[in-house]
């Protein structure tokens, strides 16, 4: 049933339209079929549970974040109650080091007892663990928590980055571009990408970003380079979501190259120095060293107001002419000896109980990826909460103004590539 | 003199071997793991033909002169500012009490980690740094933090500040080391006393007479912190530039990088990263030789006088900079552990508490342990291990050769960036498991060079009449070893282990890599704190590094007098 629905949405070719009638006419086997499988799930998921208990989990997730640390170690308490699973944090400065982990294990022929069993990725590291074949195949789609994602009406659930996840990995939150500003110092923040261009010039020093390949500083290019190419046809505008080729390059990038000779020279340390992170341009506010900044997690600005990183002033808001949004994930590498026990961890994560609690500002605040509408009333109750909250919480423009799909990561790799020959040396 | 051949002298017999083995086997290893990618040999990522691509690739990296520059001149020039400070200081205040007072200022420096270093030097020179809010408004009118060089500097400035704040303590308590020995320490300064009967200045006699023969036994720690500031990760991530940064930040970052091919670039990287210590040891050498030539005629000219006065009014000066340099970063970032929000130009923090050494002590009990357990176990390692060797030494009645003793350099020599990454490799060839051991084992070959130089001197020095006398009683060697050599040696192996500790305490390229990033300690903890999140929280975590090592430091040198004075 699931998959004629699909096929249908999807499909504008009148072949196709023809083909959904002939299944449909399959139906009462396929709706038969459908819940002999089901059962077949759930005796499956009756296995993996009774497999999985009293195992360890190296979850290797990015630590710089005390907050998100404190969510996962909640998370490692419900699950060593629930499925007695000792679940492990190994924090990283960066993802790529898992990564790196696994095909150094790969290389070494280690191809059971791996050392990472759980790993917090999206975008380049995903695309490249993919590709060299680093991840357990097909396990996401088999959780029962996944369904209430809705991912049949919600295909971002199961593409990042535009690539198909193919059930490598199952979706934990959900970000997007915010930018924020101390309300005492600035009275109009920038609105739009290019107020921000005029704004620097007026107030030179007040605002950079990290350097590629950073995350967060890609990111913000990546804004850019989607705001500048608005104007381009469609056709053109829609090779962003597609691999990069030489042709696309010379036809999208000049405009990115063109904005960031005219910002550079009124960044801050005149854009010869980049920050090395997202917590780095927080700090640097906080210092009073920029005026403007922005950040993939919103809830890291009230939290830090509160632990005095941030001025009591600051506010946040989303650029009214888009604001970058991405899903991210767990993935389980190929050579995980607990390869049942992460499973019941990352459908843990998929818990009404988890993701309610991840979404509370005073928790860690990242965006939940259940749809709602899947679940039943006692699921909505973990919801409902009525937290008190800091003035910064409350983001401006968040409801008047729409979210950008990231592009495909292939551009990663080439916009890195020529920043650094463009601003690497300097 | 003869040996009984008995368990204990067969263990003793040994041990020198094992020593050398446990630091060869893993460095020698380890160059093995990062020349096989380097030269394009990397079987994981299908790559198994050899090749120069990955050297082709490195050289065609955008601003590679400038990193190797920058790496070079860094290092150099620190090391050199490092060196002549603390010459300029030992000329003068060569018999003088201040020596003693300036060593015990600069001593507890030597404890500190590099990385909780370069935050406390960062946190004094940013534009909204103490120094700044020292002058503001009053004196430079800034009401909002001015958009200045430091740190972050291109021309490395910062890192060089930081180096050499590192190096200068270890350089003058080596030269003071030295001077404590009695055989050389008496007869340089009664060649000095000599030297000023007949007229000759301090100064100008310090010169001429102790330093061309203090200098020799300088060399050798000398070149080692040259190789190890070339190569060196935490101060020059925290301070150096990054459009480009050093070759070494440059080659971790490649190693890391998501793009698993720029591993071959990462490896070639490495090999070129010791060819440049391997030219900076020898432009050392060559500035040497030079300075040999020019000095030789002047060494002898009998001046007894160089404006010594003046040389001894600029070290003030300089030792006052850099004392109160070093005294502010504390002072800053004891400031920002208890600091609320802190608005610029205000000079204190606008509220002071104890929130986030409460919060960042609860989250620091797993760290903490894992800190301590590795540094007890790899400095324990140490310590018998160097007390063996040295033991039997002695019983073989002759020292350590020359090969020996420098492949106990050997892994504070060779650049820890080069050959850690083909260790880790290694450990998954041998499928190791054990991440815990992975780590003390690695700990072990930084930690051992140092307790093993540590040691060396005092257990040489011990007059060998007491052996002598204890065997023609008719004591075994293994009674003489446990019953009177290491009362006798009590006071220097407490601060052998202390140095022991303190060195573990503060590596972080080890832990991380041997300990699959699963291991975390204080001093990981901090470097991943300090690249972002919050000033406060890293200062916490910063001063934590530094208490730690002060702590025992204190212990090994209390316990003993506590003990004898027991005894009296």
């Amino acid at each position: 049933m699931q998959v004629v629905n699909k096929i249908c949405q999807h499909s504008f070719a009148g072949f196709y339209k023809a083909l959904c009638y002939l299944l449909l006419l399959l139906l009462p086997q396929q709706a038969l079929f459908a819940s002999e499988s089901q059962s077949n799930t759930a005796a499956m998921w009756e296995n993996i549970e009774m497999r999985g208990t009293q195992q360890s989990v190296y979850f290797h997730a990015w630590g710089g974040d005390q907050q998100i640390n404190n969510y996962i170690q909640w998370v490692a308490k419900q699950v060593k109650q629930q499925y007695d699973i000792d679940l492990h944090h190994v924090k990283l400065t960066d993802t790529s080091e898992a990564v790196s982990r696994v095909l150094a294990e790969k290389s070494a022929s280690n191809h059971r007892n791996g050392q990472v069993d759980l790993v917090w990725i999206n975008g380049a590291n995903f695309a490249s663990m993919a590709k060299h074949k680093l991840l357990a195949l097909d396990w996401a789609g088999k959780l029962p928590n996944f369904a209430l994602t809705n991912p049949e009406n919600n295909p971002a659930m199961t593409r990042d980055f535009g690539v198909p996840t193919e059930g490598m990995e199952a979706p934990w939150g959900q970000a997007a571009l915010t930018f924020y500003y101390d309300s005492l110092k600035v009275e109009q923040p920038p609105q739009t990408l290019a107020e921000l261009l005029s704004w620097t010039k007026q107030h030179p020093g007040r605002f950079t970003y990290p350097k590629p390949p950073e995350f967060l500083g890609m990111s913000f290019l990546k804004y850019a380079l989607i705001i500048l190419n608005e104007d381009q046809p469609d056709n053109i505008k829609n090779k962003l979501y597609q691999a990069a080729t030489a042709e696309s390059e010379a036809q999208i990038l000049p405009a990115l190259w063109a904005f960031l000779d005219e910002l550079h020279p009124n960044l801050w340390r005149q854009g010869h120095h980049f920050v090395s992170n997202g917590l780095a341009l927080r700090r640097l506010s906080g210092d009073g060293e920029l005026q403007v900044s922005f950040t993939f997690s919103a809830a890291e600005i009230p939290s830090a107001i509160a632990r005095y990183d941030l001025p009591d002033s600051t506010r946040s808001y989303r650029m009214l002419d888009g604001s970058l949004s991405n899903i991210h994930f767990v993935a389980i590498p190929y050579n995980s000896p607990h390869l049942d026990s992460a499973k019941l961890v990352a459908n843990f994560l998929l818990s009404p109980e988890a993701q309610a609690k991840k979404q509370q500002t005073s928790v860690w605040g990242d965006s939940s990826v259940l749809d709602l509408s899947q679940l039943t009333p006692t699921q909505l109750a973990y919801f409902d909460t009525t937290e008190k909250k800091h003035l910064s919480a409350n983001i401006i423009n968040v409801d008047n103004t729409r979210l950008l799909s990231e592009l495909h990561p292939s551009w990663s790799a080439v916009i890195t590539t020529q920043w650094l020959a463009r601003y690497g040396v300097q | 003199m003869i040996v009984a051949n008995t368990f204990f002298t067969r263990v003793v017999r040994t041990s020198p071997t094992v020593m050398i083995a446990l630091l060869v086997v893993p460095v020698l290893g380890g160059l093995l793991g990062v020349l096989l990618p380097a030269f394009g040999w990397f079987p994981a990522l299908g790559a198994t033909e050899f090749g120069l691509f990955g050297f082709t690739e490195l050289f065609a990296t955008p601003g590679i002169e400038r990193m190797l520059l920058l790496s070079y001149s860094t290092s150099l020039v620190s090391t050199l500012l490092a060196f002549l400070i603390t010459i300029l200081i030992l000329a003068s205040y060569f018999n003088s009490p201040w020596l003693k007072r300036i060593q015990r200022l600069l001593g507890p420096i030597l404890v500190i980690p590099h990385a909780a270093a370069a935050i406390a030097i960062g946190f004094l020179i940013a534009p909204s740094g103490f120094l700044s809010r020292l002058f503001s408004p009053w004196l430079s009118g800034w009401e909002t933090p001015p958009d200045w060089l430091f740190p972050h500097d291109p021309y490395g400035l910062s890192i060089i500040l930081g180096l050499a704040l590192k190096e200068l303590p270890f350089l003058l308590l080596i030269a003071l080391g030295v001077l404590a020995q009695p055989e050389i320490g008496k007869v340089l300064k009664q060649q000095h006393k000599v030297a000023s009967s007949l007229g000759y200045c301090p100064m100008t006699g310090f010169f001429k007479v102790i330093l061309p023969s203090l200098y020799g036994y300088m060399r050798l720690p000398i070149l080692a912190v040259l190789a190890y500031s070339s190569a060196s990760v935490e101060i020059p991530l925290i301070l150096g530039p990054n459009t480009p940064p050093t070759l070494a930040v440059a080659i971790m970052q490649w190693f890391s990088d998501v793009d698993l091919s720029l591993r071959i670039k990462a490896s070639s990287g490495a090999i070129v990263q010791i060819l440049v210590t391997l030219s900076l040891l020898l432009t050392w050498w060559g500035i040497e030789l030079l300075v040999k030539k020019c000095s030789a005629s002047w060494l002898t000219n009998g001046a007894r006088e160089h404006g010594g006065m003046i040389i001894k009014r600029f070290t003030d000066v300089i030792t006052f900079i850099m004392v109160s340099t070093i005294a502010l970063a504390l002072l800053g970032m004891v400031f920002w552990s208890f600091a609320g929000f802190w608005s610029y130009p205000n000079l204190l923090p606008d509220q002071f508490m104890t929130m986030h050494w409460q919060s960042a002590l609860t989250q620091m009990q797993t760290p903490l342990f894992n800190t301590l357990l590795i540094a007890f176990s790899s400095t324990l390692l140490a310590i018998v291990l160097t007390l063996l060797a040295l033991e039997s030494e002695q019983q073989s009645n002759k020292t350590i050769s020359a090969v020996s003793g420098l492949i106990i350099y050997l892994p504070l020599l060779i650049p820890s960036i080069a050959f850690l990454f083909g260790l880790v490799w290694m450990f998954e060839q041998v499928n190791s498991q054990h991440t815990y051991l992975n780590v003390v084992f690695t700990h072990l070959l930084f930690v051992l060079p140092y307790v093993f130089l540590s040691l060396a001197n005092s257990y040489r020095r011990l007059d060998p009449r007491f052996s002598s006398v204890a065997a023609s009683l008719g004591a075994s060697p293994s009674k003489i070893f446990w019953q009177l050599k290491l009362p006798l040696l009590i006071s220097p192996i407490l601060i052998a282990s202390a140095l022991g500790l303190a060195i573990s305490f503060s590596q972080y390229l080890p832990t991380l890599l041997a300990g699959a990033g699963r291991i975390n300690t204080i001093t990981t903890e901090a470097v991943t704190l300090a690249n972002g999140a919050s000033r406060r929280t890293s200062a916490v975590y910063a001063l934590m590094q530094m208490l730690l090592p002060a702590l025992f430091f204190i212990l090994a040198w209390l316990t003993p007098k506590i003990f004898s004075r027991a005894r009296v």
